[in-house]
């Protein structure tokens, strides 16, 4: 995974496709769909550091989104305090509670680290929704600001296609992050852990530092995301950061490629864009859902980034004779 | 101090069905090494077959149970052979992810089939026991009873049976267990069968003390976990002990503390066992 003259042509590509996307939206709605795809890009190259690289799969996420988001809203709400400076506190609160789930988690290995974090991700359901003198319960909170001075300001924020715009830059910069992190010296022993854990510790490294390192930058990222989701929307409530959406996440690196960059970014897209088209299924939706994860679990386990670059590779070969 | 009996009482009956569900979860994970999450789902459409056959078709609950035992088997077994033997030998990361794909799937299964209301399966237990001051519903005592024949029944078959040998062998060495001659295909197969059946118990047991609705069996399977986490993984009397445990101390911290709040307890109890006894109360040292 190294950065690659080909690689960066390719990121180049997504970027400039993405810069341009608004301008071929006519529909507001898919203008909409584009700025969460693009909020669970963040999410998702989070739980790829973790997921993806380290090979561990923590089932928190959309409670660390749920913490970005309430932290940064209440901020906001009881202190005055200015958008731009929630949004950048909302992700080191995030990390903090990762620290303290993370440290006693990643004691346990593969699966029950999963339940564990699972188990987390309830814990902050059950708080955001039981704390009602802060959170308001299961109402929820209205009236989150938007970034900037509002429509006063020389940006006007609450616009949908200026947001998508800060969305991306904020995608981009994780995106950057995520590429620089997993091609330093830290990424290839988050790999090597994933490979084989006991031999890192053979070989001196202190494993669990490393690993909680990964949660905890995901963490961040997500709590980063759920920041802007509630600048976004303006309102939040606790039902939005159940496990369910946690295991969007899950599905997201899964789906696009796990250990790779692109991946993340086609996993998010398809997440948000899937059950729209899905829409016609109902409630069968869910096990349609189940269903597409099971079989590309089992028949694509890299992903279509995976099979896209096999198909590539065909055709190259083809070409070549 | 009689409220604290009473507590102590309603956690035994609650700890039965974390045993339950406990003890299912456990012989998966340690005979076959995967986590197999979409237990606690599984466990609720049995509940919720049960809750349909009673109370719609007008079965007898003596006739509905063990059919929904019998379903359970069946729905097991083909769980295994279908979604998980194809990752047998892949990493345990895309087990687990079948299991996640798993529990959406039957949670909308039993959407689909049986709607989002929250049932209860009507039994007739409707007498209550007065024992020395503590009041014990009749539902809540042939909840433990039960508990406690499946558990012997399981103990027995796993340690008295030709079959139950071939599954320990299974689990201690494996490749040691095909030269001797063990069918380590049918293994899984049966091994899954028994913990959904011993699953689907516990649903049965939910639905007619409490209540069955989308979202218990994750909740369930979440706290099937804590059980183990704190008993000690692979380790049948520790989800015994375990379960017990959990049981308990959510009924005391509802009572005693708080009812929103009681099932924070589980994951603050599996926390502080991970941070002191990472092996589980009962697991030996590493």
């Amino acid at each position: 995974m190294t950065l690659t003259r080909k690689n960066g042509l390719l990121y180049l590509a997504i970027l400039v496709g993405l810069i341009v996307l608004p301008s071929f939206i006519s529909v507001k709605y898919y203008l909409h769909l584009s700025v969460l795809a693009l909020i669970w890009v963040i999410v998702a190259q989070g739980q790829n550091l973790i997921q993806g690289f380290t090979g561990y799969v923590s089932i928190a996420q959309a409670g660390f989104m749920g913490i970005g988001a309430y932290g940064t809203a209440l901020l906001g709400l009881n202190f005055g305090l200015p958008v731009w400076l929630t949004i950048l506190i909302a992700p080191l609160i995030t990390a903090l509670f990762a620290l303290v789930a993370g440290y006693p988690s990643l004691r346990v290995k593969g699966h029950y680290f999963a339940i564990v974090t699972l188990a987390f991700n309830m814990v902050i359901f059950i708080v955001l929704l039981n704390l009602t003198d802060v959170t308001n319960g299961e109402a929820g909170l209205m009236g989150i600001p938007k970034p900037g001075a509002g429509r006063d300001g020389a940006i006007d924020f609450a616009d949908r296609t200026t947001y998508y715009y800060l969305v991306l830059i904020a995608a981009t910069g994780v995106t950057a992050l995520a590429a620089l992190i997993v091609n330093s010296r830290l990424g290839r022993v988050l790999v090597a852990i994933r490979q084989n854990e006991t031999l890192v510790g053979a070989a001196g490294l202190a494993a669990w530092k490393y690993k909680l390192f990964a949660f905890v930058v995901s963490a961040m990222f997500a709590g980063f995301a759920g920041a802007l989701y509630a600048h976004y929307q303006s309102f939040i409530n606790p039902e939005i950061f159940t496990i369910a959406q946690s295991m969007d996440a899950v599905l997201a690196v899964i789906l696009g490629g796990s250990g790779t960059i692109t991946g993340p970014i086609i996993g998010a897209f398809a997440i948000v864009f899937l059950p729209e088209y899905l829409r016609f299924a109902d409630s069968f939706r869910l096990v349609i859902y189940g269903l597409i994860l099971i079989l590309a679990t089992i028949f694509m386990p890299r992903g279509i980034v995976g099979l896209a670059s096999d198909a590539l590779g065909l055709l190259k070969k083809r070409l070549a004779r | 101090m009689l409220e604290l009996v009473q507590q102590i009482t309603n956690g035994v009956a609650i700890g039965s069905v974390y045993v339950l569900i406990a003890l299912g979860l456990t012989t998966v994970f340690g005979i076959l090494g995967i986590a197999h999450f979409a237990h606690g789902s599984v466990s609720m459409f049995g509940g919720y077959l049960v809750y349909v056959l009673v109370a719609f078709q007008g079965v007898s609950l003596w006739l509905a149970i063990p059919v929904a035992l019998v379903v359970g088997m069946g729905v097991g077994a083909l769980i295994e052979f279908l979604a998980y033997r194809p990752v047998r030998n892949a990493n345990h990361i895309n087990a687990f992810i079948i299991a996640l794909g798993l529990t959406m799937m039957v949670e909308g299964l039993n959407l689909q089939f049986f709607g989002a209301d929250q049932v209860v399966i009507p039994t007739g237990f409707d007498r209550v026991f007065e024992i020395a001051g503590v009041t014990i519903p009749e539902t809540r005592l042939y909840v433990v009873l039960a508990a406690t024949v499946l558990v012997i029944a399981m103990t027995a078959f796993v340690e008295g049976t030709k079959t139950g040998q071939a599954i320990r062998a299974v689990a201690q060495n494996r490749d040691a267990a095909i030269l001797m001659g063990v069918n380590v295909r049918s293994i899984p197969l049966i091994v899954f069968a028994m913990s959904t059946m011993l699953g689907v118990a516990a649903g049965v047991m939910v639905g007619s003390l409490f209540a069955i609705a989308p979202g218990v069996g994750e909740a369930m399977v979440v706290k099937g976990f804590a059980v183990l986490i704190l008993g000690g993984l692979g380790s049948i009397p520790g989800a015994i002990i375990g379960g017990l445990v959990l049981g308990v101390t959510e009924a005391l911290a509802a009572g005693f503390l708080s009812s929103a709040y009681k099932d924070v307890i589980a994951f603050v109890v599996m926390i502080v066992v991970l941070l002191f006894r990472p092996q589980g109360l009962l697991g030996g040292a590493k």
